[in-house]
Order: C-alpha cells, then structure tokens, then sequence
C-alpha cells in the first residue's frame, strides 16, 4: 500500500536521536567508570576502547559492594525501603483501583479525575506540602497532640526511615494506580459471573480469578515504581536529610558532586544499572507482551 | 551561605623569612601528583603543599605574564564575574557595572570543584573567578588564572589586613586577593542548649554528648570540615593530615553522630538554628552573623545566639579569595573588579547587606560592627581580627589527589550512615 | 485457564458472624469498606496539596501558621519575595514553561513518526528498535541523568549544560510516552480506514495527509499533555544537566526550597504550575473532545 521504505524512513529520526542521546550517554558512564582521571584536576577521562579500560575505581566500587562493607549497606537499607514503599504501595492501591474499577458506578468519573490530579501536580510540590505538614509546628503535630495521641510534637522530619517510606508511597502510589485501574477495568465481567454462578464466595473469585487476571497490570505497575525509588535521593533529602536514610542514588550524587572520585560515581552507576537490567527487562517482556496481546484482540 | 570546601588561612609577613627552603614551585605541570616523593609531598602539578608555616610561591609562566600597567579599562561588552550564587550581593554588580559602563553578569557555579571544572572545560569564560586558596595549586598548574599587576590594585595595601599582603598560600599575592575569612566553629542557641560550651576543656566533644538534643543537631556538608571537626576533637591538630589510620578513625567517630544525636548534615544553620530546626550546629563563622541579620523571627532575643570557636592553632580559620581568569578579553576590567571589591565601603555593604561573611579589611572590626549593632556583643566571638591568623593557626589547605581521596571516602562512610 | 472452585462451607458462627458474612457475600450489594478506602485514599492523596496551595495565599510569611487570607501577596504583592518580583523565581517559572513547551514541539512529532515506523515496519531493525524505544521508559532518572552530565562533558562537548541540554534530555525521556500513547490510538484505528481510501483511488500521499493523520489527531493531543506535564514535572534530568541558577526549573527551586527554610512564595510558584498545567489539559481536553466528535474514544485507546 505504501512505499516500503516510509515507515523505516518514519521511525529513522526518532531512533537516530534516542540512539545519541540515550545509548550513547550510557555508554558513555561505563567509558567512564572504566576510564581515567586526569592528573592535574582529577576529572574524569573517559576510555572508549574496552580494550583499555581500567579496572580500579570498578574494584574499588565492586569491594564496597561486598556484603557488610558500605555501598553493600546502603543498598540493603535502600531495597528494604522500595520493597516497604512497594508493599504499602499495593496495599493502599490494589484496593482503590479495585473499587474504581469494579464498584464505582455514579461517581466514577469524578474519582478518575481525581485519580489524575498528582499526575498535574509536580512531585515536588507534594513533597513541599509534606514537609510543611510534618514541621514540628506543623498540622500533623497540631491535629495529634490536639487529639491526645502525642503528648509533645514530634519531629518527623528528624531523620526516620518510615517517613522516607510514606514519602516514597505517596510519591509513587497514583503511579501504580492507573496501570492496575486499567488492567482491573478490562476484565470481563463475564468471568466473574461465571465464578459467582458456579458458587464461589466473593473471596474466593477474588483470589481465582480477578487476582490472577490482574498480575500483568500489577507487576508492571509495580516495576514501573519501583525502578525510579531505586534511583531517588531527592525524597530522603527533602523529608530527612540526615545519614542514616541515605540511599544509593544519594552515594551516586554524593560522588558527582564535588571530590576527586566522579570515576567512582559513575562505577556506581553502572552496578545500580546492571542490577536493575533484571527488573528492566522483566518489564520490557511483559509490557511487549502485553501490547501484543491487547492490540492482537 | 556556603563557602568551599577548602579553607585558606593567611599566613602573616614573618613566613616569607622563614626557612622553608621548598617553597617554590617547579613550572612543570604535567607531573600530576606525586605522593611523597622527596621530604615535601606535592601537590597538584608538582606545586608544593602550602601551609601556614609553609609558605608557596606560585610560578610564573613565560606564556603568561601580567597586562602592563597604566592601561585604560575596557568599556562595553559584558563582564562576567564567576561565583555562587548566593556569595555576592547582586547590588555590587550593578554598581560596578554602572561605574565602568559595562553590562555585569552573574554565572554560579554549586561547589568549587564543578566551578573548576567548568573552568577546565571551558563551558564557560568568565573574566574573574573566586576560588578557594586549597584550590591555588591545580588551578595555577593547570593555567586557568592570570597573574595579577598590582598597580591596578592600591586597595590591598591600602584597605586589606597586613597578613594578606602576602598570604602563604600565595606569596607575594601573584594571583589572587582575598575575598572573606571566617573560622569554624560551634554555633547554637542558649535557650535550647543549656550547657556553658566556652568553658567545657575540650567544646568540640559537645556533638559526641548531644543526646538531649537528639534530632536538633547539625554538622557542615563538606568533607574537610566534617573530618577536621573530627581530628579537633581528639586533640590531632593537624588538619592537613593524610594519615589513612587518623582519617578512617575520624570517619568512625562521625558516624557514632548518627546514633547519638541523629545529627543532620547541611548548611543552613543560618536559617535552621533562628527558626527552631536545629539547635547545635558546627558551622562557619559567617552563620550566626547571617542568622542575626536576617533570618531571625519576629521577638526573638539576638542574645540567644551564640558562637564559639577555638583559640589560635586548635580550631580552623579560612579566606576565599578572587582570581582572573586566564584569556579574559578584559584584564583592565578585571584588575579593577578585584580592587573595587577591596573598597573599604564596598566590601563593607556586601557583608553587612548581603553574605555575612567579614572581609579582610582593616576598617572592619570587632568594635565598630558592635557598635553599629550589626553584631550583638554575645556574638563578638564570630569576628576575626588578624591576630588570629599566623603561621600557627590552622587552615584546611591543599591535600594531595590521594589524601582527598581518602577524606572523600571517609566522608562517603559517614553519609552513608552505615 | 483453569479455575479451581472451592465448594462453599457451611455456615459458621452467631448471629454477628452470619450477617458480616452475608453482607460480604452479597455480590451486588456495595462494599462500603472499598468505598471508605477508595475516598480516604483521595482524600490523602489531594489534601495535603490543597493545603499548600491554601498557604500560597497567606498573609504572613509562615508556612505553618495561617495568618489571614492574601490573594496576591505572593504572587505578585509582595515587592522582593512574589513570584512576579522576584528575579529567580520569575526565571524558573519561565524556564520550565519553555523547556515544556519546546519539549512538546519536538517530542510529539519526533514520537508520532517513530510510533507509526514501529507500528508498520517490518524488518529486522524493527525489534531492536522497538526495544530502544522502550528503554528510557524503565530506566531510572538518575541512571539517564549521570549518563547524560557525562556525555555532554566529554563527548558531545560542544553543547555545554544548560538550556539546550536541559531540552536535549526531556525530548529523549519523552520521545517514548508518545510513542505508547500513538501505538494504542494506530492499533485502534486499523487499517481499514486507510485501505478504502486507497481502493477509493487516493495516492498514498493523500491517505496519509487526509485519512491517516487527521485519526491520530486526538491521540496526537493526548501525548502532547502528557508529554508537557512530565516535562514540567521533571526534577533529575533539569538538575544534572542545569548550568547554574540560570538554567533552574520550578522544581529544582522547590527542592531548594523544601530543604531550607521556605516562604509562601515558593509555594506560589509551584501553584502556579499546578494552575498552568491544569489550564493546558483543559484545553487539550477540549480539543480532543472536538477532534473526538463522533469516535468513541475510551481510555483503551490511548494504549493504558
């Protein structure tokens, strides 16, 4: 119908700039990780030939890793913030898209909108509010200690891994939603009428038959959040600022950001990265597949 | 306010007849850094290590000498000062601009080192540039300052403290005037923190005992401060120190910070210890000054704040200072910008108005800035006479590559709070 | 798919216990409990940030206090401090305004050739294209952010970090959500529109022009929105890639902000985006519900 070379000529400027400028920056960091550093000013020199690569600031970066040394620490205390943020995440969510999806009748359009509003509202304006509301002379402070259950404001703001934790959940949460909205609309009422009609309780179709049917919007929705917490380091700074809920992303900026070791920033990185490729592609597959799929009916 | 992480203290006259015999540096710079090689490690481009007692004079070059004097300033065009953002009143700007009839621009930079860099780079071309004395070193051997003709510049002997005039980190002040000095210390408010600090036998062992102010206590977000905090605390004065064993145990003793007190690393005790959030801060000496200026909230006592930092020789004292950028199109421009920051008036209102950080200057001391009010008498101990400089005070200066690397990884340890 | 299907056990258990379980049996009725998460869910989700909008309009200075009701004090009243006065945070607003828009600019068209080259390209670039495509969307901002810092300090140096690398960013991040949007809206088009064309005597030329691109007219605005709203939005990318103060966007100003000692201006700035934003989405919506005049759009369309 049309000429064949049109749509590889349609798709050409798109690949060429993601190919400059998303391919080759990340080659770029590994060129640096295994690169040098510059004798005079200590700046990162990169090495593109793999063949001359260096190997140190990797091994240093790969020593600090091991178990009980420092970035192994650090990357404990950040994977059991996601998995915590994740968990939550779910737990809050699951049940509103569920609603959403499946009871909400009347007011269904007034809670999709609502359901939209963070997407408008910049992430960190909603941090900003956070930490207005949990200053110690905040309204958080004010409403508990009003009502009894503290007796002196505390200060959330102090340094706490759970404030980082709701932080987190509350960033991530709309993101999560929508996808499993989504999913959680599709599924055909018809099968959960066949559930109920065989004689299973509402639990029970839950557990058989809408659960398994959701799993490909819920995991994607929770790769979908969980790959950007595991870079965050702005939200611990924002709502603690203190070491002991520093995360990797903060190793990475702390790294970049002044001193004689970017090379080791970047090592980082490329460890964070390649960690995370496993998640990545999970993800890949599953949102291919799931394209696939819908676009297939 | 922040300054670098570096600190540069000024060494008075007496140095320059001292018999430190390798105070000179070699032209060379491509020798990168050679770790102890010889009796005096070197620094950056084979220049010596500058210390108080040790005083360096940096090289010339051939390929790059001073403008001859008695040039008239160039006019038009745009010149390009090169700082932090928030380090200079943008008012100063604007005067010099209209006085020289040039259009004056800002360009920021958020750390010393991204400000070299730049530099380096190239991205961009300012023609004056502050730095930090512990940066002179790979600054000069990697060509990014011009040397300074000082007949454009009768401010710095006329208004500048006499132990500038040739400070040790740059002897015969060939590329730089020094722009603010301060001290670090401990600053914290007397309603919260009950404790008389002044008379404790060791103050600085106040951060390892704060566990009543758990949450309310704050450390300065830079390496070499937050170590030397550390080192002071044990008695090791010396700062510069590129002893892997001291360092580590420094690291260590930061860490138990976070156990104890929670403790908060930043650098807005200005702002933090007037409005509650902190209450026990190790900052510079510019802090409490700023916070009693214009951060204090309605009602407050100015008397609460207060300041301590240690006598000459236990306790850090720094400068920044100004340079002119190499290949600047306008080096009459230049020079005169480094004397028109010097100006007694000048200097004065971009402390007092805007940065709260004291300039080396004669006219601005203890008694007038109490008198004028801008310093309550409980904060007298935040301004800076000369007398506290000296070849036996204490200035965080240049390190080699392998020494900041590892204050860089002890830091990294703390702040990772592990 | 087989489904087990457990029998249902009898009956257990006193009066209480018997009416808690026929209400949660009762597949028609309401699920309260759903309900009540569902809206305390919103309400956690919206309240806070009403609240820092409500403090915009303070009279005083704090953040924590309400001191009275001042509708301009901070957006342009207040002579040192108001968005509108206030040189930085004018410059900020700016920025993210233009980098959001150029981003749209560019993106969208970048996004809607490449989603109809991967839609209809059958070759063997094609997977690994379409895998490109979807790299950026799973890759965290920090990792894309160093990566990019890096290239331009070392590779393609002629472009130093500021504005145009600012923009070069957000384009590369953006360029996917175009695409996953168009994909959905081209699969629900089929090609069946284009087929009759084309039988009806049409040159290819003219399928594209008058059949093909009109249909992913609402599609196209859908991704325009998106594409704005994650452009001002965006923290990590603008951060790394800023060359100074005058290169920061509204949340890099916020974040400043947030770890200081804030006035109710910064709050007005960040509303201020809220109210932009909010503006242009009510205008694409009206647009699209134009261009949409006689399709049923649904949300399947846009590929969620």
């Amino acid at each position: 119908m049309y000429p064949r070379w049109l749509w590889r000529a349609s798709a050409l400027p798109g690949t060429v700039w993601l190919f400059l400028l998303f391919l080759v920056p990340l080659y770029a960091v590994v060129a640096i990780a295994f690169g040098d550093v510059s004798p005079i000013f200590q700046l990162p020199v990169p090495v593109w030939n793999p063949l001359d690569w260096h190997f140190e600031h990797m091994s240093q970066v790969l020593t600090l890793f091991a178990p009980s040394h420092e970035l192994w620490l650090v990357f404990v205390r950040t994977l059991i913030y996601v998995v915590a943020a994740l968990a939550l995440s779910v737990l809050i969510g699951y049940p509103v898209a569920y609603y959403i999806a499946r009871f909400s009748h009347r007011s269904r359009t007034t809670l999709i909108v609502l359901l939209l509003v963070p997407f408008l509202v910049s992430y960190m304006l909603r941090m900003l509010s956070w930490v207005n509301l949990l200053a110690p002379d905040g309204y958080v402070n004010s409403v508990l200690t009003g009502l009894g259950i503290l007796r002196t404001p505390y200060d959330w703001l102090g340094g706490h891994g759970f404030v980082v934790v709701l932080g987190l959940v509350y960033g991530y949460v709309p993101y999560l939603i929508l996808p499993l909205y989504a999913t959680l609309d599709r599924i055909d009422q018809r099968h959960l009428e066949a559930a109920r009609d065989l004689g299973a309780s509402r639990f029970s179709t839950f557990i058989h038959v809408t659960l398994p049917l959701s799993k490909t919007g819920l995991l994607g929705g929770a790769a979908i959040i969980a790959l950007p917490m595991f870079g965050d380091y702005y939200t611990t700074n924002i709502l603690s600022g203190t070491p002991d809920t520093s995360m990797l992303g903060n190793q990475i900026d702390f790294y970049f950001h002044g001193g004689p070791q970017p090379t080791v920033g970047a090592a980082i990185t490329v460890v964070l990265a390649a960690f995370l490729v496993v998640v990545m592609s999970y993800y890949l597959f599953s949102v291919n597949r799931a394209q696939k799929e819908m676009h297939a009916v | 306010m922040r300054v670098g992480a570096s600190a540069m203290g000024a060494s008075s006259v007496a140095p320059l007849l001292a018999a430190c015999g390798s105070g000179g540096g070699s032209t060379s710079s491509g020798g990168g850094a050679s770790n102890g090689g010889g009796s005096t490690p070197k620094g950056p481009g084979g220049i010596a290590l500058a210390r108080p007692n040790h005083p360096v004079t940096l090289p010339l070059d051939a390929d790059n000498k001073a403008i001859p004097s008695g040039m008239k300033p160039e006019t038009g065009g745009t010149f390009t000062v090169f700082n932090y953002f928030d380090y200079l009143d943008k008012q100063v700007l604007t005067d010099f601009g209209k006085k020289y009839g040039v259009n004056v621009q800002l360009s920021t930079f958020d750390g010393i080192d991204q400000g070299i860099a730049k530099l380096a780079s190239g991205s961009v071309r300012p023609d004056v540039t502050e730095m930090t004395p512990d940066k002179l070193a790979e600054v000069v051997a990697g060509k990014l300052l011009a040397p300074i003709n000082h007949s454009y510049i009768p401010n710095l002997p006329g208004n500048v403290l006499p132990n500038f005039q040739s400070p040790f980190y740059d002897v015969g002040a060939r590329y730089t005037v020094p722009y603010t000095m301060y001290t670090t210390g401990i600053f914290w408010r007397s309603d919260k923190v009950t404790q008389d600090i002044p008379s404790m036998s060791n103050p600085w062992e106040i951060f390892w005992k704060s566990q009543a102010y758990k949450g309310f206590v704050g450390v300065l977000d830079e390496p070499r401060e937050t170590i030397a905090l550390a080192l002071l605390r044990r008695g090791i004065t010396d700062i510069n120190t590129e002893d892997p064993k001291l360092i580590a145990q420094a690291g260590k003793d930061l860490e138990q910070l976070s156990s104890i007190c929670n403790v908060k690393v930043n650098e807005t005790s200005y702002q933090d210890i007037p409005q509650g959030r902190s209450w026990l801060h190790h900052a510079w000496s510019g802090d409490p000054i700023l916070a009693v200026n214009d951060y204090l909230p309605k009602g407050f006592d100015r008397k609460l704040l207060r300041y301590w930092h240690a006598p000459k020789g236990h306790g850090p004292i720094q400068n920044d200072c100004w340079g002119i950028v190499k290949g600047t199109q306008k080096p009459v421009l230049a020079h005169l910008w480094l004397n028109y920051i010097l100006d007694d008036k000048v200097g004065y209102d971009n402390f007092v108005n805007y940065t709260g950080y004291q300039p080396p200057l004669k006219s601005v001391t203890p008694d007038t800035l109490v008198s004028k009010g801008i310093v309550p008498e409980t904060l007298r101990s935040a301004v800076i006479t000369e007398n506290d400089f000296g070849p036996t005070s204490l200035q965080e200066m240049t390190l080699t590559p392998a020494g900041l690397r590892e204050y860089q990884n002890a830091y990294s340890q703390f702040v990772s709070g592990v | 798919m087989s489904v087990v299907l457990p029998v249902r056990a009898p009956a257990r258990g006193g009066r209480l216990s018997r009416r808690l379980r026929r209400t949660a049996d009762n597949p028609w009725g309401r699920p309260r409990f759903l309900g009540a998460v569902t809206w305390l869910y919103m309400a956690w989700s919206i309240v806070p940030v009403v609240i820092a909008i409500q403090f915009s309009f303070n009279a005083g200075r704090s953040l924590t206090a309400w001191q009275g009701f001042s509708l301009s004090r901070w957006y342009w009243g207040d002579p040192i401090n108001s968005v509108f006065k206030d040189p930085a945070l004018q410059h900020a607003l700016l920025q993210s305004l233009k980098l959001a828009g150029l981003d749209v600019l560019i993106a969208v068209p970048l996004g809607v050739s490449l989603a109809l080259g991967l839609a209809r390209w059958r070759g063997p670039g094609a997977k690994a294209a379409n895998f490109l495509m979807l790299f950026p969307l799973v890759t965290p901002e920090i990792v894309m952010g160093v990566a990019l810092f890096l290239v331009f300090l070392h590779l393609f140096t002629f472009i130093h970090p500021g504005t145009t690398a600012q923009l070069l960013g957000h384009v590369t991040f953006s360029i996917s959500y175009v695409v996953i949007v168009m994909r959905g809206r081209l699969f629900s088009i089929g090609r069946d529109y284009e087929e009759a064309a084309i039988d009806l005597g049409a040159t290819h030329w003219q399928t594209l022009r008058l059949v093909l691109l009109p249909l992913l007219v609402p599609a196209v605005l859908a991704s325009a929105i998106i594409v704005f709203a994650i452009s001002i939005d965006d923290f990590v990318i603008s951060s790394w890639l800023s060359c100074g103060s005058s290169c920061d966007t509204v949340p890099i100003n916020v974040y400043s902000a947030a770890r200081q000692a804030p006035l109710p201006s910064i709050n007005a700035l960040a509303a201020m985006l809220v109210y932009i934003t909010i503006g242009v989405v009510l205008i694409g919506y009206g647009l699209y519900r134009l261009a949409m005049r006689g399709n049923r759009g649904s949300l399947a369309d846009l590929g969620v």
